[in-house]
Order: structure tokens, then C-alpha cells, then sequence
């Protein structure tokens, strides 16, 4: 490697980049402008606010309150020692009306029981005027009390402290003021610091890769006298510096714009919390270190995700799902129990968050940091040998990028009969969580049983309306072809072998997930007072035919095209599993995955599938609701604990009924 | 100076097609030869011409002899300064000034910065680059606008910046895709001398066009390519006198009718 070449090519990309308005605004006036603007201005608009208030009159009535007392009242609300606020006294006639009315801002009553004054305020809560009256009287009548307590205990010789306060308590706060700030620090300054990296980082890196594809200087680039590495280095090294800048920039503002809110209102809300910045600044050394590793391994990536595009437009596309699993890794600093760990010290994002948190509150463990910096490093390096690698391929370099994506063309401009693209299953497969989580949920609650049912409807119509949007030939996309009898035959065969194996092998996860086997059963519990013939079609039926469709059908095809038969057939099952959404269930389900995959790749028809996938969920629907009549006539299904003999004996007669499936298919 | 044996370039596409069972779906890499067993030959003081219909190859070879891909098969055999065979493409790019459609500049640079930058890259030293800008700065006439930035220029401006781009490491060998393209009388007339002029300075010029009249009486060779094959080579005139035609155009019709006839039969 050249360092002269490199460094030539990596004053130029910093000179482009600079030179790029677009790029600098993001860089330099968002966060030297907009945080200050925002913090300041919304300082200064809750202080005028604050300001206005005090200097308003509220206007009180008293009602049935002897004259001596609300004179007593008023007395406490003029005095300035005690009350801030300017209350006057108004009478009305019909207290009540006048409130609704908003003629007056709060009205206090008084009644006496038990030998007690017990005084009422009323007021609205939906007006902002009245609950700051309402609050202020609350202020006066809590010092009226005062009042008449010293009163009482002098009238009576007592010791007022001794018999009004025998107890009293404070909170003691052992940290200091410094560790109780840096742990409110150490839940948000992640975020910001991630978030500012990534918007300093993102920008740039499609600038230097998508942009400089649809500028067309990629080719003249090509011509020169470098390597590929060299390209690559000159580049992400001006990436980096950039989003480190900006990260910087970033941190200084919005320090800034903090300090400034404190100083502003410190006398008041800091409670006289004096800070000793200096205790801070080996945890701010530190992060500059986390934002130059952060910064190197988030450039990285967002390059490697920005190189496939072939425009700006399109890398935009690609790099917000990046930018958003980066900010979900920023959130993390917020979960309590989270800690910097052996472990997370070596899950990318995680760990730096982690990493600040701990600096913000003096937990330095340099061991985890130098795992967490060195780790950071290593996925660098592995990030950009993985895109010197793709910088290397011509299908990269000379194509005109990836129509992975086939929903993001003009519907007019999509070809009739295409297939989807691996592309397209990561949407559906996106948009199906996404409906399931929020439409599905809220249908189950709402409706029970048939809120399930809804679940599965919308399974079966998506990737059946996503093949019609984007033009696909239904038959080839979902596989509907009629099957050949002897596919049916096997497909009936391999049910009761996968059957008999997954009965075994869900036994041996309960033993490793007791609790969370029990949770897979509880979700079920409600579903079962139904018609039988209500829950077969709803727990077996539609999701035979829906999984199948989306699973089989979609994502099969969508896979098969680009990848080997056995590749596609494990990828599928393991989407398949995951998509039950439990490590428990993970494991069965993509085991049954494989024998659904191997139905439609050998007989390239999806019905079988479809069979073999009702008759496993209706067998668990009859052992469920005949729980009984199945635990007497077959209770090898119910047996808490099997001995060695029948595990076997359930495993030789399973791998005999694959083994005829096999045959027969 | 520059020689190809046999090069081949395959590309490949999905095609899905039926498998040997009915019912079974198939991923097909389909394979097609872009460059087909291309061998050609341009000697110091040459120039060469590559013409054939769009589609034909011209680009996909170039690339390949600018080293800017890899042929699947065959090599490019290239002499450097010192009169050896090179294989190693960082050396063989020093040597080369390579220019196409496709390789724009640099909007946000000015001609000047952009050459320094060039210069760095090729390892010319400091002092001798910038008499080698004003050099060329000078022939190219750009003293006027060399300091603006380069989206600020005229098309005829900027191509003239690209040439400068290929001037700049005084390079042996040019390879020109399409140069002409699209430029006026005046500025396409200066790209046409300029390459005059470096046949005399003894360099090897290689360069595809599609205005043969151009290449008729610029070229000491022309290489006629279809569906990534040679299908003829030899002089303008020697072309012309096989084909019995009285210029270049009606020479290229001929062969590729006779081409195209012989792919129907």
C-alpha cells in the first residue's frame, strides 16, 4: 500500500466533501445552530411563561369562610416572604358559575367535621390559570395550618416541635452531586453521541460511494495508478474524520446549550447542586476516544450498506434501517439492568453505549473498555475488508446497481411476470411483524378468537397482494401447481415422522426452557373454549394456508433464484423459526421448516406443503381440547417423562414414516 | 506497445428457467460472452480504431485494456516505460491515459487542483507537475478557465479538462472510448489533432468511434468488432479494397451485412 497515493486520494475526497454545502450544513450549522436555538429558545419561552404567570392576578372567592380567617388568608397570599403569586379576593354569587364561567380562578369552601376545618379548593384542571390559583391557594392554606398549629401549641404551653413534629426524615443522598449527575448524563449522552455520529457519518458515506457512482467519477477513479485498498482506505479515513468532526461539533453544542439551560435556571432547579467539572474530565477524554472507534466502525458500515446503491436517492433507502439500529443500540443506555459486561462488551453498538454509561458514572473497568475499543477495531476492519472485497467486484462497479427491491419501481414501469427479489422478502417479511404487531394484537384483544383469526387473514392476503402489486406470476411465485397423489402421500407420511421427531425434540428444549415452554402454553390457554371446528379452522387452517403461502410461497421463490436448493431450504426454515418469535418454539418450528421446504422444492407445488402444515397443527389442536380421551388411548403424547425405550422406539417409527415419505416423493 | 491474445469476457444473468423435471424451478446463471476471443495488436506511433454497433464489445475491451476489469480469459500484454511486459495493473495504469463516456470529473475541483491531485497520485514531483500543468494548460488552450471549478464549464471545456486528466503522467499509451461523442466541430477537431499530434510524439492511441468518416483518415488500423468477435481488421484502405467500397461507411455496411448474413445462415 501506497500511503502518498492514499493520502493524495484522501485530501481529495476531504476537499469534495467540504466543499459540499449540503454536506457541511448537516455538518457544522445543525448542531452549532439548532441545538443551541432550541435549548435556549425553549428556556426562554418557559422563563417568559414562568414570568407571566407570577405577575398575573388570580382571582379567588371564598366562600362561607368567616371574615376573621379569609382576612388571615389574604394576609399569607400578600405576603411576598411567603407567596410569589398576586392573589385577590373577589366575591361571588354563584361561586360555581362563575368558575365554569372562568370569571374567577378558584373558589375555597370550608365545612367543619370532627372538630376539623376542612377547606376545599376548587378549581378546573383543564385551565392552565386556575391550576397554578388552585396551587398557590394550596401553598397558602398549608402555611395557614402552620400558623394555627404554632398558635394552638403556644395557647397551650406545649413544645411545638415536640409534639407537632416527634418524627421527622430526609432523604440523604450518599453520591455525590457529580455521580448523581453523570447517572442522568450516562442514560441520554449515548443516544445523542450515536445519533450525531451517525448523522455526521451517514451523509458523507453516500456521498463518497453512491454519489460518486451517480456523478460518474467512479470510472476515472478506476483509471488511476491505485489499488482497490487504497480507493477504499482514502475514503473511509475521510468518512471518519468527517464524522468524527461532526460528533464532536455535535457534543460541544449541545454541552454548550446544556450548560447555558443550567446556569439559566440553576439558582432554582439545580437546588444549589454545585458540580466540579473537573471530575468529569477524564470520562470526557475518554469518550473522545469511544466517538473516534465509534466513528470508524459506523463509517464502515454505512458504507457497506451505501455501496449497493446506485444513486443517492437509493442509498437514502438503505442506510435508514442502519441509522435506526444504531439509535435502537443508543436507547439501550436506558435499560437499568444493562452493564458493561464480558459479554456486551463485544456486541457492536451495545458495547459503546455501555461504554459512556459506565464513564458517566466513574465505573472505569479498563479491561471491558479495552474489549469494547478493540472489539469496536476488529468489526472495523472486518467491515472494511468486506468492502474492499465487494469495491472489487465489477457486478458492483460497472453494473447499474441492484433492483433487489421490486415494490420501489413505478408499478407502470414493473415488467409483467417478474419474480420478487431478496429484497422483497425483507419488506414483506417487515411489513407482516409490523401488521401482526399492531393490527394483529390489537385484534386478538379486542375480538379473542376471532381477533386471530384476523391475524391470519392478513398472513395470507399480504404476500398475495405484494406478488399482485408488483406484478408476479402468481403460479410460479406461490408454487400453485396440482400436486402429483404420490406428493400427497409423502407429504401425509413426513407429517407423522416429523411429528413423532419434534414430540421428542420439544421435549428436550422444555428441559433446558422450563418457564418459557410453560409461557408457549398459557398463550394458547384462552383460545380452546371454542367450537372445535371453529379452532381447527382458525389455529390449523389459515395458517397452514397463510405460513405456507408467505414461507413457502414468497420467500421460497424469492430465495430459490439467487441460491442452492439446500441453501434456500435452510435460510427459509430459519426465517420460518424465527418468525414464531421464541427460542423455545424456534428450534420445532424451523425443524418442521425443513420438511415444508423440502415438500415444495421436490414436488414444486405448495399444496402438500399446505397439508403437512394442518395436519401438524390440528394433531396439537386435538391433543389440547381431547386432552383426556388422547392421554388414555395414547398416552405416550401426555407422559411428563419418557424412559430411553420409548424415546427410541417414537424415534425408529418416526425416521421410518420420513424415510417412506422420502420414497414417495 | 499494447497487445491482447485471445481475451474473453463472460457476464452472467439469472434466468429462471424450467429444471429437467416439469415441475421443479431452476436458477440459471446464464452465461453470454461479451468479448469473444479478441486478439489485437497497436504498436508505438499507432493509431487503432475499434468500431462496431452498439453493443458490440468496444467498451467492455477497453476496460479490459485499461485494466479496469479482469478478462475471464486470454491477457493484455503491455509494455511499460522501460520496455518490459507489465502484468501488475497499479504499474500498467501509471502508463495509460484512459478516456470515456463514463469517467467524469471531479464538479466540486478546479482543473489545476484536480491535476495537482493526479500528479500526487502518480508520484510526480511538486515542481515538475506544475510546469507540467502550465505545459498543458498551454496546448489545450485552458489558461482561461483552468481555475474554475469544473461544473462550472462548457461540455467542449470539460472534455478538454478530461484530456488534460490523461495528459498529465505523460503516458505511452491512450485509450479512448468514444472521445469525439457528442462534442461541436472545434472542440472534436482538437481532440482529433491532439491525438495527430501524440502519433507523432511516437504514443500508441487505441480508440472506439462510431464517426467513420473520423477513422478513415485518422486510423493506421482499424479492428471491426460484432457480438464480441473480431470480423475484420486491417488498414482503412485495405478494408476498403477487400470490400470494394470507396470509403470507410460504406466498407463497415458491407462487412456487417456479409455478418450478420452469415449468423441467418
Amino acid at each position: 500500500m501506497s500511503t502518498r497515493k492514499m493520502f493524495a486520494l484522501f485530501k481529495r475526497e476531504l476537499k469534495d466533501i467540504f466543499r459540499d454545502k449540503k454536506t457541511l450544513i448537516m455538518m457544522i450549522v445543525v448542531p452549532l445552530l439548532l441545538y443551541p436555538l432550541l435549548i435556549i429558545g425553549m428556556t426562554l419561552i418557559l422563563n417568559a411563561v414562568n414570568a407571566s404567570r407570577m405577575d398575573a392576578t388570580y382571582k379567588v372567592a371564598f366562600v362561607g369562610v368567616e371574615e376573621e380567617t379569609a382576612a388571615a388568608l389574604e394576609a399569607i397570599a400578600d405576603d411576598k416572604t411567603r407567596i410569589d403569586y398576586v392573589i385577590e379576593r373577589t366575591d361571588a354569587d354563584d361561586p360555581g358559575q362563575a368558575l365554569k364561567d372562568e370569571e374567577i380562578h378558584a373558589y375555597v369552601t370550608v365545612e367543619q367535621a370532627d372538630g376539623q376545618d376542612r377547606y376545599e379548593v376548587h378549581y378546573l384542571s383543564a385551565w392552565d390559570d386556575s391550576v397554578t390559583a388552585a396551587d398557590v391557594m394550596m401553598d397558602v392554606l398549608y402555611n395557614y395550618r402552620e400558623d394555627v398549629r404554632k398558635e394552638r401549641a403556644e395557647q397551650y404551653q406545649l413544645n411545638e416541635k415536640e409534639i407537632l413534629y416527634p418524627v421527622t426524615y430526609e432523604l440523604a443522598d450518599a453520591s455525590s452531586a457529580e455521580e448523581s449527575v453523570g447517572n442522568y448524563l450516562g442514560m441520554f449522552i449515548p443516544f445523542l453521541v450515536i445519533t450525531s455520529i451517525c448523522l455526521g457519518a451517514i451523509y458523507p458515506a453516500i456521498d463518497v460511494t453512491a454519489g460518486e457512482r451517480e456523478r460518474g467519477t467512479l470510472e476515472t477513479l478506476l483509471t488511476l495508478p491505485v489499488t482497490n485498498f487504497e480507493m477504499i482506505m482514502s475514503k473511509f479515513l475521510a468518512v471518519s474524520i468527517i464524522a468524527s468532526i461532526s460528533a464532536v461539533l455535535n457534543i460541544c453544542s449541545l454541552g454548550g446549550a446544556f450548560i447555558f439551560m443550567f446556569s439559566f435556571i440553576g439558582g432554582t432547579a439545580a437546588g444549589g447542586m454545585k458540580l466540579e467539572i473537573a471530575t468529569f474530565i477524564p470520562a470526557i477524554l475518554f469518550m473522545l476516544l469511544v466517538v473516534i472507534f465509534f466513528a470508524l466502525f459506523v463509517t464502515a458500515v454505512s458504507m457497506c450498506t451505501c455501496i449497493f446503491a446506485k444513486s443517492f436517492k437509493e442509498a437514502n433507502n438503505y442506510v435508514t434501517p442502519v441509522l435506526l439500529l444504531f439509535m435502537f443500540g443508543g436507547y439501550s443506555a436506558m435499560l437499568p439492568d444493562l452493564e458493561l459486561t464480558n459479554v456486551t462488551a463485544a456486541i457492536p453498538i451495545i458495547n459503546m453505549t455501555m461504554m459512556m454509561k459506565g464513564l458517566f458514572n466513574f465505573e472505569y473497568n479498563y479491561a471491558l473498555f479495552g474489549i469494547v475499543l478493540l472489539s469496536n477495531v476488529v468489526y472495523s476492519v472486518l467491515t472494511i475488508m468486506i468492502l474492499a472485497r465487494l469495491y472489487n467486484s465489477e457486478s458492483i462497479l460497472f453494473a447499474e446497481g441492484f433492483t433487489n427491491i421490486r415494490i420501489f419501481t413505478k408499478r407502470s414501469e414493473m415488467k409483467k411476470g417478474a419474480l420478487a427479489g431478496i429484497g422483497d422478502v425483507v419488506l414483506l417479511l417487515c411489513l407482516v411483524l409490523l401488521v401482526l404487531f399492531y393490527i394483529g394484537s390489537f385484534a386478538a384483544v379486542k375480538w379473542g378468537i376471532y381477533g386471530v383469526m384476523v391475524q391470519q387473514l392478513l398472513i395470507l392476503l399480504l404476500p398475495l397482494a405484494y406478488a399482485w402489486y408488483i406484478k408476479s406470476d402468481m403460479k410460479r411465485m406461490f408454487s400453485l401447481r396440482m400436486p402429483k397423489p404420490s406428493a400427497v402421500i409423502s407429504a401425509v407420511f413426513l407429517f407423522a415422522g416429523a411429528f413423532l421427531c419434534n414430540l421428542i425434540l420439544a421435549g428436550v428444549i422444555s428441559v433446558f426452557f422450563r418457564e418459557s415452554a410453560q409461557n408457549v402454553e398459557e398463550t394458547f390457554a384462552g383460545l380452546f373454549d371454542a367450537p372445535f371446528a371453529v379452532i381447527l379452522l382458525i389455529t390449523a387452517f389459515l395458517p397452514a394456508v397463510g405460513e405456507e403461502l408467505l414461507f413457502r410461497g414468497f420467500t421460497f421463490t424469492a430465495i430459490r433464484q439467487k441460491c442452492r436448493p439446500l441453501t434456500t431450504i435452510l435460510l427459509v426454515s430459519a426465517l420460518f423459526g424465527l418468525y414464531h418469535m421464541s427460542i423455545v418454539r424456534f428450534v420445532t418450528t424451523a425443524f418442521l421448516g425443513v420438511f415444508l421446504a423440502l415438500l415444495v422444492e421436490k414436488s414444486g407445488s405448495i399444496f402438500p406443503g399446505m397439508l403437512f402444515h394442518f395436519l401438524i397443527n390440528a394433531a396439537a389442536d386435538i391433543i389440547s381440547v381431547y386432552e383426556e380421551p388422547m392421554a388414555k388411548y395414547f398416552p405416550i403424547l401426555t407422559k411428563e417423562s419418557l424412559s430411553i425405550i420409548e424415546v427410541a422406539g417414537i424415534l425408529v417409527v418416526g425416521a421410518v414414516c420420513i424415510c417412506i415419505g422420502w420414497f414417495f416423493l | 506497445m499494447i497487445e491482447a491474445k485471445n481475451i474473453q469476457k463472460m457476464f452472467t444473468r439469472n434466468v429462471l428457467a424450467e429444471g429437467k423435471k416439469k415441475s421443479s424451478k431452476k436458477s440459471v446463471k446464464e452465461e453470454f460472452y461479451a468479448l469473444d476471443g479478441i486478439s489485437l495488436q497497436a504498436k508505438a506511433g499507432e493509431i487503432v480504431g475499434i468500431l462496431g454497433p452498439n453493443g458490440a464489445g468496444k467498451t467492455t475491451l477497453l476496460r479490459i485494456l485499461g485494466m479496469l476489469m479482469q478478462p475471464t480469459a486470454g491477457e493484455v500484454l503491455i509494455r511499460s516505460k522501460e520496455g518490459e511486459y507489465e502484468t501488475d495493473p497499479v504499474k500498467v495504469k501509471q502508463n495509460i491515459g484512459y478516456l470515456s463516456g463514463n469517467t467524469k470529473l471531479y464538479h466540486r475541483l478546479s482543473t489545476r487542483e484536480m491535476l495537482r491531485m493526479l500528479g500526487e497520485v502518480y508520484g510526480i514531483e511538486k515542481q515538475q507537475c506544475e510546469e507540467r500543468i502550465g505545459h498543458i494548460f498551454d496546448v489545450l488552450d485552458m489558461e482561461q478557465f483552468g481555475d474554475n471549478r469544473i461544473e462550472k464549464l462548457s461540455t467542449g471545456q470539460t472534455q478538454r479538462a478530461n484530456i488534460a486528466r490523461c495528459l498529465i503522467h505523460d503516458p505511452d499509451l491512450y485509450i479512448f472510448d468514444e472521445p469525439t461523442l457528442g462534442l461541436d466541430i472545434l472542440s472534436a477537431d482538437a481532440i482529433v489533432n491532439f491525438m495527430k499530434g501524440q502519433k507523432e510524439l511516437g504514443k500508441t492511441v487505441l480508440y472506439s468511434t462510431h464517426y467513420l468518416e473520423e477513422a478513415q483518415f485518422l486510423c493506421d488500423k482499424i479492428y471491426m468488432i460484432y457480438q464480441g468477435k473480431i470480423v475484420r481488421e486491417g488498414s482503412p484502405s485495405d478494408i476498403m479494397q477487400e470490400t470494394k467500397t470507396g470509403n470507410l461507411r460504406d466498407a463497415f455496411h458491407v462487412v456487417m451485412d456479409q455478418v450478420k448474413g452469415g449468423d441467418a445462415q
